[in-house]
């Protein structure tokens, strides 16, 4: 019986040996070829072959097999692949077995030669791919930033030649002259349109290649979003004279909530508006309808026009700098863009030719549940103020900082606000803004965002941290070339209250100064905090005793560390701490609790447990959340610290009016 | 990231441009001199840690130190071999190691942020700039540990 199963074993590609002792074995069967290329000629009972001696790795693997002969239940114990060489430099996969049988010391070695290259081909695969895949990354951030950079040096000279055709205006009477400003800012304006779109176009496509479209959760009403792009070109309809008409047959009452999202939504409707009205003819009607279809929700935009070209294809419309019909479009960028969009969100776009009366451009989209936040009655199908803006009546002059480092922008900028009455300081960068700061003060701070020395986005950074500790807030405008809708969040979230695009109108600065004027009237008379909050900072005031300067102190504590965990939190993030994370949250959720501020405690505690239980990619998500609840309860605190604070100095002023013989002769 | 083609441009003193993926461990040795004597150096060439594959940590018992590599040009790579250090530490305790940033010869796809470096630095850590290809800065990377593992 001997024979044929040290054959079999042999056969199988094994070597079987048994221990002896101190890391040496015996041949219980004649080896495969691959053991005599490794460590000799060698024969079924040979002397003690010192295994452990040749083989670090077996003499590392020994320590786990003697575990494995030590116990009295039989089993097995394997080691991991490992690769050795030949003295000719031949590289052999093997892979050890250790087992006890009848009181013998065994170990069995193959080599799983075709397994392991098959395995080797399947990882090598896969991280090859990986590899391309982070190449590709690489490239897109590379052209995006590119992009970024083109799209800022289109933009900058535009800003000079609008300010100075806006100047020329007011210096110029003669009616010749003034068509000559307007034909050139209508040029400026087509530009700047263009710039736009390229940049709307581009990054909608890049993002859509860098990440799994997230998008679909915010399910947008179609109808309103309908309504409101249809609001926003009425003065251009009017202007034409095109009838522009909402199909009555629409289902008001009906649901229209469809996948997407919700600018990008409204964009979609303004780019078809657009086409549409550039090929109507005064005194024609453009209708918008929307239609129920199956599991889809259809929407529709009719024209009066020419109907399409004969030699196109209807899908060719919406192809990458496709010029539509005949004469017509610009750049070939708007219908692109709505194709791309609304197949992101799973929907399908196409047009047709309405005979003898025009054309149909038409989209569909998956429908999806209204968001829980939509039903609040007077919500639904209500049209949103343009911009969300305050109305401002009234203006007065502001003091305000202005940075840029071109000198053209800095001296256009200054000499138009200033004839609009405001005080301006200009400077030409931000390092140089803040140093303003320190001996001014200023109503309004406008920071372009690419400045040599320092960016607009690091001097944002600077002020808002001294106004933690100040418990002042100048209102922020970024200036930027890049102004698509993330540009403008992003913006947002570094700490600017307004983000104006370049080459920007003087009309638009003077809008958003309009804003700051809304916003200063109310920092210095403060929103009344949250009624949340509120209960919250008198519970808290309660249990230390009333004492008021010492709550005010507490806030103000709590304004200046609370950016300075969150950038650590950031930075835990970004290094996958989860540890540091954890504790860092941790932290937060104290001081949180401190002022009863419940959802943003919820958020630190999720963010927490995430990171306990190593769970990290859900832990960016969970910090936006904390970051959002965050700020609410920063506004709120600041809010009422201000208040306060008022308060304070009022009643000093009361009691100084009280005591007459305690001023000061 | 470049592990092996470090090991192998050191012991062998050559390098291939073809990218091999490693499954399971290479052994290589080396004897070096160090002020006089010999040094038997045994290489463990463990495979990268991924999301095909986890590190088997009794290779790291028994060892008296380890090169922990990242590539410079992937900063998923050196955020890896940063957790992977305080693994280490958690599972075998403070050994002896140098931190090797790998293909500094892609100067233009250099990413290691020099922020991080100072940080690691502060921490005491022995941080290297190597390029298995051009062969810059791999000697000095195991003369290095050398000298730390003898103490």
């Amino acid at each position: 019986m001997a024979f044929p199963l040290q054959t079999f074993f042999r056969e199988l590609g094994y070597a079987l040996l048994e221990h002896q002792g101190e890391g040496n074995f015996v041949l219980l069967s004649d080896p495969p070829g691959w053991f005599s290329e490794l460590w000799g000629a060698a024969r079924c009972g040979d002397a003690k072959i010192p295994l452990a001696e040749k083989s670090p790795f077996l003499e590392n693997f020994l320590a786990e097999a003697q575990s494995c002969w030590g116990s009295p239940q039989t089993g097995e114990c394997r080691s991991e692949v490992w690769i050795e060489s030949t003295p000719a430099g031949r590289e052999i996969p093997l892979q050890a077995t250790a087992l006890h049988a009848e009181g013998k010391q065994l170990l069995a070695l193959r080599s799983p030669d075709r397994e392991y290259g098959e395995q080797v081909q399947v990882l090598q695969t896969a991280r090859n791919a990986l590899l391309e895949h982070e190449k590709l990354q690489r490239e897109i951030q590379k052209k995006e930033i590119l992009l970024h950079c083109i799209i800022h040096d289109l933009s900058q000279p535009l800003s000079a030649m609008r300010g100075s055709f806006d100047c020329l205006a007011t210096e110029t009477t003669s009616e010749q002259g003034q068509k000559f400003i307007a034909l050139g800012k209508l040029a400026t304006q087509q530009q700047e349109s263009m710039i736009r779109q390229i940049l709307q176009v581009f990054a909608a496509d890049l993002q859509a290649t860098m990440e799994v479209e997230k998008a679909t959760n915010h399910a947008p009403d179609l109808l309103a979003c309908a309504q409101e792009a249809m609001t926003s070109l009425s003065p251009a309809f009017e202007a034409k004279r095109v009838n522009l008409i909402l199909d009555p047959q629409i289902d008001q009452q009906a649901s229209w909530h469809v996948q997407g999202e919700e600018s990008r939504l409204r964009r979609v409707f303004t780019n078809l508006l657009e086409n549409a009205l550039r090929f109507s003819l005064p005194g024609g009607n453009v209708t918008v309808g929307l239609q129920a279809d199956g599991e889809f929700r259809k929407a529709y935009v009719d024209d009066e026009g020419p109907g399409l070209p004969a030699d196109m294809r209807p899908a060719q419309m919406f192809g990458l700098f496709s010029k539509g019909k005949e004469g017509g479009g610009k750049a070939g960028l708007g219908l692109y863009f709505c194709r791309t969009t609304v197949e992101r969100w799973g929907g399908s776009i196409n047009c047709t030719s309405l005979p003898e009366i025009g054309s149909r451009f038409w989209f569909r989209l998956p429908r999806a549940a209204a968001p829980v936040d939509s039903a609040a009655p007077g919500h639904k199908h209500a049209l949103a103020v343009p911009d969300g803006k305050l109305a401002v009546q009234g203006r007065r002059a502001m003091r305000i900082l202005f940075a840029d480092d071109q000198e053209d922008i800095r001296t256009l900028t200054k000499y138009q606000l200033e004839r609009s009455g405001h005080h301006v300081h200009a400077v030409p960068n931000g390092r140089e803004a803040l140093s303003a700061l320190l001996h001014e003060h200023f109503d309004v701070v406008l920071l372009d965002e690419e400045m040599p020395v320092m960016g607009g986005v690091q001097a944002a950074h600077a002020i808002r941290e001294g106004e933690a500790r100040l418990g002042s807030r100048a209102f922020l405008i970024a200036l930027t070339g890049n102004n698509t809708e993330e540009d403008v969040a992003r913006l947002r979230g570094e700490g600017f209250d307004a983000v104006l695009g370049k080459p920007f109108r003087l009309e638009g600065l003077t809008d958003k100064l309009g804003t700051a004027g809304g916003t200063r009237a109310l920092t210095s008379m403060p929103q009344k905090p949250s009624l949340a909050i509120s209960a919250g900072i008198d519970d808290l005031l309660a249990r230390i005793g009333g004492d008021k300067k010492l709550l005010h102190q507490m806030i103000q504590t709590f304004l200046r560390d609370t950016p300075k965990r969150l950038t650590s939190l950031q930075r835990a993030l970004q290094r996958k701490d989860a540890a540091e994370i954890a504790s860092l949250a941790h932290a937060l959720k104290g001081s949180l609790g401190i002022f009863l501020a419940q959802h943003a405690h919820d958020r630190a505690q999720e963010l927490e447990e995430l990171a306990r239980k190593s769970e990290l990619s859900g832990a960016k998500l969970a910090f936006a959340a904390l970051k959002e609840e965050i700020a609410k309860l920063e506004a709120n605190l600041r809010g009422y610290a201000m208040q306060t604070q008022g308060e304070r100095r009022a009643s000093a002023a009361n009691k100084a009016k009280r005591s007459p013989g305690k001023r000061k002769k | 990231m470049g592990k092996t083609s470090l090991v192998r441009r050191y012991v062998e003193s050559i390098y291939s441009d073809t990218y091999h993926t490693t499954i399971g461990v290479k052994i290589s040795k080396k004897v070096v001199q160090v002020k006089n004597s010999e040094v038997n150096l045994v290489l463990w060439d463990l495979y990268g840690e991924d999301d095909f594959q986890r590190m088997h940590w009794n290779h790291l018992q028994g060892a008296f130190g380890y090169l922990l590599v990242a590539d410079g040009t992937r900063p998923a790579t050196l955020d890896k071999a940063l957790a992977l250090e305080q693994k280490a530490r958690s599972e075998v305790g403070a050994l002896p190691f140098v931190f090797v940033v790998n293909k500094c010869d892609l100067v233009n796809d250099w990413q290691f942020d020099p922020a991080l470096e100072l940080q690691l630095i502060a921490k005491h850590w022995t941080i290297l700039r190597t390029s298995a290809k051009t062969g810059e800065g791999v000697e000095e990377a195991f003369s290095q540990l050398t000298g730390k593992m003898l103490g």
